[in-house]
């Protein structure tokens, strides 16, 4: 009795912020989703049902805002990961400076987005030095985050930067839990370095990449400090993302019913993807086997 | 058979040779950005513009980060990041503990829905929760405050589910010993368990710190006040506005929002790096 009180007592910290600060929030943003809801005008409140869903999936803004969050997941998750993964690689070779470069190619990766979009506005900008090498290559300046054309590419740039040491740290714990042996029967059986690479590592590492794949696409999905800093969504919409597009219209516009049926639009992508990844990358380790 | 050996040997040191080069370069062109960051900050204001080619600066100057700690806000930003991530830092410490503890080692009921809770608050995004905790926070009357910057942050379940797993592996026999002796679940929650997790405490409050003084959203939505701001976001609106190519400026700001985070890092990499792999490898 004494003890069911006391596991109360140790239990109830995370009771109380589980119950204010994670269930009801989730609760409350699905009521909202049903609602027309502007803070600034409590009057006009009245449930709509549906009616924001349907409103979102006629929205271009919304297609728009999920199409280039899609493509920035699609173009920097793979890039990264392979990076990733092959710095591993050599790092974990006998090579001098192993401690340098774990921490040095680590660092970008702990320092605040903001920090770094500042930096990167700075070197992509018309007097930049992005402009500067692009002159010694013979090419024109541009205004690389004014035009539409580049404005992603070049944010999806940075955030390969900004993150593949953190996932080279990851993988480097995944190979180096690899049992030695393994490497020296491969060795044994005569197979050269790319032999082990595909049979012997690829194979050991696949649960760690499962791993590394599926925090980094949840992540990527919520790209929002890069564009908020950056670009806020533009040139012509060019840069609006599912997380910025969901701010914008919470709390520029203040229209925190749709806003809320847009959250609950992209946890279902994000759900999906996260499953249908857990499922791809399993299958491929029991093909494997 | 001995040529064969010695050849091989040396492709092995060519091998390592070029290796190495291709990894420092890789290595300087990774910490350039951040190089330049430091750089351009201790421009004098004129210079900014002219010389922006040089890769270091003609006559360093300080003046940049006296403008931005005196004239512009940038002082109150940092004592702000500070106080708040020093609360959430003790919170995590406490509280996750306590519910980490529990879960290691008590058996209750409704133990599975409360681990399945946990594992639900790691798998859901939090921006999903954006727009109803800014409702509850303001309604509570709590904009613009530091419980609004701590108290939703205080039990972190990435951290509940890292201690939990570090007084699973403690011999028990202690704390059984212990409660033979007469002493209370308190006393025995803090005089052993505590100070027999010390290591896992070390990765939960480096790691909290990290996350913490890198929050960007929460912060942003929960403020709306000049005093109030912590340095990203501050760092992040004083981009946007009249300053918004004022490079030396801002490079000194950005420059004092990331030295504290690189510095405890280099401190505390082990913890670091360890608490990032423990949810991985697991």
């Amino acid at each position: 009795m004494h003890k069911t009180r006391s596991t109360l007592i140790f239990l109830s910290p995370w009771l109380v912020s589980f119950a204010v600060f994670w269930a009801f929030p989730l609760i409350f943003s699905l009521v909202l989703s049903f609602l027309h809801f502007n803070p600034l005008r409590p009057d006009t409140t009245h449930v709509v049902w549906l009616s924001n869903f349907v409103k979102a999936l006629q929205d271009p803004l919304f297609w728009k805002s999920l199409k280039n969050t899609l493509l920035f997941v699609a173009g920097t998750v793979p890039v990264t990961t392979l990076v990733a993964f092959f710095l591993a690689v050599a790092i974990n070779q006998r090579i001098p400076f192993r401690t340098l470069y774990r921490s040095g190619f680590f660092i970008p990766s702990i320092v605040s987005v903001v920090v770094i979009s500042i930096i990167f506005k700075q070197l992509y900008s018309p007097f930049g030095l992005v402009n500067k090498l692009a002159e010694l290559l013979g090419s024109e300046p541009r205004s690389w985050l004014s035009e539409p054309r580049t404005a992603l590419l070049c944010i999806m740039a940075m955030d390969v930067w900004a993150s593949f040491g953190y996932y080279t740290i990851l993988f480097l714990a995944g190979l180096q839990a690899i049992p030695l042996e393994v490497y020296e029967a491969a060795r044994i059986d005569g197979s050269g370095f790319w032999g082990t690479l595909r049979f012997v590592t690829i194979p050991m590492v696949r649960p760690i990449t499962l791993f590394i794949v599926v925090i980094n696409t949840i992540r990527s999905f919520q790209v929002f400090i890069e564009i908020f800093v950056m670009t806020r969504g533009g040139p012509l919409n060019s840069t609006l993302t599912s997380v910025f597009y969901l701010y914008d219209r919470a709390f520029y516009r203040f229209e925190m019913g749709y806003a809320s049926a847009l959250a609950y639009l992209l946890f279902v992508v994000i759900l999906c993807f996260s499953l249908v990844q857990m499922k791809y990358l399993k299958m491929g380790r029991a093909a494997g086997e | 058979m001995r040529r064969a050996t010695g050849k091989r040997a040396k492709q092995a040191r060519v091998n390592t040779a070029v290796l190495s080069v291709l990894l420092l370069l890789l290595l300087a062109s990774t910490l350039f950005p951040l190089y330049w960051m430091v750089a351009t900050s201790l421009r004098g204001e004129a210079s900014v513009m002219k010389t922006a080619v040089d890769l270091w600066p003609r006559s360093p100057s300080l003046r940049n980060y006296v403008d931005v700690l005196k004239s512009g806000p940038f002082a109150r930003y940092f004592f702000n990041s500070i106080v708040v991530s020093a609360a959430v830092v003790l919170g995590n410490l406490l509280f996750a503990s306590m519910v980490g503890y529990a879960i290691a080692r008590r058996q209750f009921r409704g133990k599975r829905l409360v681990i399945v809770g946990i594992v639900s608050m790691l798998m859901v995004p939090r921006q999903i929760m954006m727009i109803p905790l800014y409702l509850l926070i303001s309604k509570l009357h709590m904009m613009n405050t530091y419980f609004a910057l701590t108290l939703p942050f205080l039990v972190d379940a990435f951290n509940v589910f890292l201690i939990s797993q570090y007084v699973l592996s403690l011999p028990v026999e202690l704390e059984e010993a212990a409660r033979v002796d007469g002493a209370s679940d308190m006393n025995i929650f803090f005089k052993i368990v505590l100070p027999l997790s010390r290591p896992a405490l070390a990765v939960v409050a480096i790691n909290t710190f990290l996350v913490n003084w890198n929050s960007f959203l929460y912060p942003l939505i929960l403020t709306n006040t000049e005093r109030m701001r912590t340095l990203p976001v501050g760092l992040a609106l004083y981009s946007q506005g009249e300053h918004s190519v004022d490079w030396g400026h801002l490079t000194a700001g950005s420059t004092l929002c990331a030295v504290p985070i690189i510095l405890v890092f280099l401190l505390f990499q082990r913890h670091i790096i360890e608490g990032i792999t423990a949810g991985a490898v697991k």
